[in-house]
């Protein structure tokens, strides 16, 4: 062990002399390497950041990775079901899902149907009325008068049982989000997304919050803003606040799509087995889907081909960075005859000769690593503060570490590829050499 | 005990067209402390026979003892070892590394491969070979800035700096004029007096005259 130490050791200090003693040469290998392994680096890096990126807003709309999500109806007292099951349960919330007006009473929304504030002008889509039959007519065939459109913006109103980040990782923007340690207002405090809060923007009379089949219509207090990654304004607000004006029933509304989403921790199996064994006694159907959301699976087979056509690119331009180290290796070791002759002349195995060169090449690849590396960290701080502001997945976007292994691995291939031949050359030196000089 | 023992020794370079025999048969002995020149004419195989002796090169018949172990067939890994641990050599033109100091370029014998040194050490062993040749004060000077005669006396310090048995000299006053070669020659020669044992390649019969012993090689015949 001691003697292969040593003889580690005598190839990095040789080679490092050699280096010292070729600054120029050195510096012009690594110029070669450098946009090979920058390639590789920004390739990685990219791929990292962009994969981080997507997996940010799949989480967003869908549900951190593992997540158990259910779909429960919520007719026949299923709503109720549902709320009593998750009650206290911090490993599982529920989410209903209801329409509601803000605005001035008594006018139409500007956006009817709920749609994002820059389509609304195009005409309402025709707004349909079910009863417990299924059976649906347009909302305009009932009214004998339609309302005036005016200060009112019409949104879908999530009731949430618990702190639903812990499963679907919104972005707070402004404000705070929805208070579950206190007791629930009279006023339901709402959190808005972006969507609405650019509605409210535009249409600011929060008078009265309109919600199918409510006792009254109450007055909503806005207390935070959100990025949900959803498409439409959207508020979110205690289950347990809006249950002081409408029926359990009441906050999903099968006008809109109407069931329970139900998001669970995986440790939480025996929420499904309690379900259906709740709903079964109750004769609501049992039939409710359940999957776990696998958000990497899905953005891996997304970026992955991209990734990979990347790095054949980057793989092209770092082999022509070997080329250059092949060549300038292959030039200094024909320079460098009669000095490799002399130390094999003085005891120098064959084989250290080999390594002295691929220290030297190895040591240069790492050098322009760390070069490459560098430079990946000074641009992407760079990008960061000069496009975040375009561009929100720069912001505060830290150097991957899966870059600078990956630049550090394509250092040492590149000077392992670009330093063996010039090594086995240096190796096959005759000492003769110096003998016939 | 007989350091370097050389019994029949053939060596045959394969041309192109015909094999060309260089040593025909040679015997030679070396004893510690014990100095001989040999003499030839150009071609006459004068550097054959040291690259062999050397192990830079292998017979083609014959033996080869040194300090009585056969090493007529010895392996290229532990030829290195042996020329590392017995042998210095000192050639024509001194090879010296322009891009280290003096005092670095007898340091590199020191970082062979064979065993390791601290820096301090090879350092202090380095210094202490080139003040035996009287060119401490040279240590720092890099290769262009040191005369013939320097640079020559500064190889001769790599060459004895891990203390050889046996001192291996091809030509070495060849590049330097009379009066340098004259002090080159004789501080060879006094390795000898601390028992190292040295060989000497020369044309100049007045330095061959110096050494305890004068072989003759001609046409591959040594005598």
């Amino acid at each position: 062990m001691i003697r292969l130490s040593g003889r580690l050791r005598s190839s990095l200090i040789i080679g490092l002399q050699g280096i010292r003693a070729r600054k120029l040469r050195t510096l012009l290998s690594m110029v070669s390497l450098f946009l090979g392994v920058l390639a590789v680096v920004t390739v990685q890096a990219g791929s990292v950041i962009a994969q981080r990126a997507l997996l940010a807003d799949l989480e967003l709309q869908r549900g951190k990775d593992g997540t158990l999500l259910m779909y429960l109806p919520s007719e026949q007292g299923a709503s109720a079901i549902t709320l009593d099951a998750v009650a206290g349960r911090d490993d599982a919330v529920a989410m209903t899902r209801a329409q509601a007006i803000i605005g001035e009473p008594g006018l139409r929304p500007v956006n009817e149907g709920g749609v994002p504030i820059d389509q609304a002008g195009y005409g309402p889509p025709p707004q349909m009325v079910c009863d417990d039959h299924g059976n649906c007519v347009e909302q305009s065939e009932q009214d004998d008068e339609p309302k005036p459109v005016g200060q009112a913006v019409e949104l879908s109103l999530i009731g949430i049982t618990g702190d639903v980040r812990e499963f679907r990782p919104f972005r707070l923007e402004s404000g705070e989000f929805v208070d579950f340690d206190s007791a629930p207002s009279l006023a339901p405090r709402l959190v808005i997304n972006k969507h609405a809060a650019e509605a409210f923007a535009a249409y600011s009379v929060p008078a009265e919050m309109r919600i199918t089949g409510a006792s009254a219509n109450p007055t909503p207090l806005i207390v935070g803003v959100v990025d949900d990654g959803g498409w439409g304004p959207t508020a979110y607000v205690r289950a347990d606040e809006l249950l002081n004006w409408t029926e359990p029933a009441g906050l999903s509304d099968p006008n809109y799509g109407g069931g329970i989403e139900l998001l669970a921790s995986p440790t939480a199996t025996d929420l499904e087995q309690i379900l259906r064994s709740r709903f079964a006694a109750n004769d609501i159907p049992t039939e409710f889907q359940v999957e776990t959301i696998d958000s990497l699976e899905q953005m891996g087979s997304q970026i992955s081909l991209m990734r990979w056509i990347f790095l054949g690119m980057a793989a092209l331009v770092l082999l022509i960075g070997v080329a250059g180290i092949l060549n300038v290796g292959l030039a200094t070791v024909g320079e460098r005859v009669e000095e490799f002759a002399l130390r094999r002349a003085v005891g120098t195995p064959r084989f250290l000769l080999a390594g002295i060169v691929l220290a030297e090449t190895l040591l240069t690849g790492l050098l322009t690593a760390a070069a490459a590396i560098g430079a990946g960290v000074v641009g992407l701080e760079a990008a960061s503060r000069l496009f975040a502001s375009r561009e929100p997945f720069l912001a505060n976007v830290a150097f991957p570490w899966e870059a600078g292994v990956a630049g550090v691995i394509a250092g040492l291939v590149a000077g392992i590829l670009g330093g063996l031949i010039p090594a086995i050359r240096a190796a096959r030196i005759p000492i003769a050499t110096v003998m016939r000089a | 005990m007989t350091l370097i023992q050389l019994t029949g020794v053939t060596k045959t370079l394969r041309g192109q067209d015909e094999a060309r025999t260089i040593l025909s048969g040679v015997d030679l002995t070396l004893e510690p402390g014990e100095s001989v020149a040999v003499l030839g004419r150009s071609g006459s195989g004068k550097s054959t026979l040291l690259s062999l002796i050397g192990l830079f090169d292998r017979p083609d018949g014959g033996q080869y003892l040194l300090g009585g172990k056969d090493i007529t067939r010895v392996p290229e890994r532990r030829a290195a070892a042996l020329r590392s641990a017995e042998f210095g050599f000192v050639f024509q033109r001194f090879f010296l590394l322009k891009h280290l100091t003096a005092l670095q370029n007898v340091s590199m014998a020191l970082v062979n491969g064979q065993g390791w040194l601290p820096r301090r050490k090879r350092r202090t062993t380095a210094m202490e070979a080139l003040e035996r040749l009287e060119i401490g004060h040279l240590a720092r000077h890099k290769p262009p800035r040191l005369s013939g005669g320097e640079q020559q006396r500064v190889a001769i310090a790599r060459a004895l700096v891990r203390r050889p048995k046996i001192l291996l000299a091809d030509e070495p006053t060849g590049a330097l004029d009379t009066d340098t070669g004259n002090l080159v020659v004789e501080a060879l020669r006094a390795t000898t007096d601390e028992g190292c044992a040295l060989v000497l390649v020369t044309h100049d019969r007045d330095h061959a005259a110096k050494m305890s012993r004068v072989a003759r090689l001609t046409d591959g015949v040594l005598a």
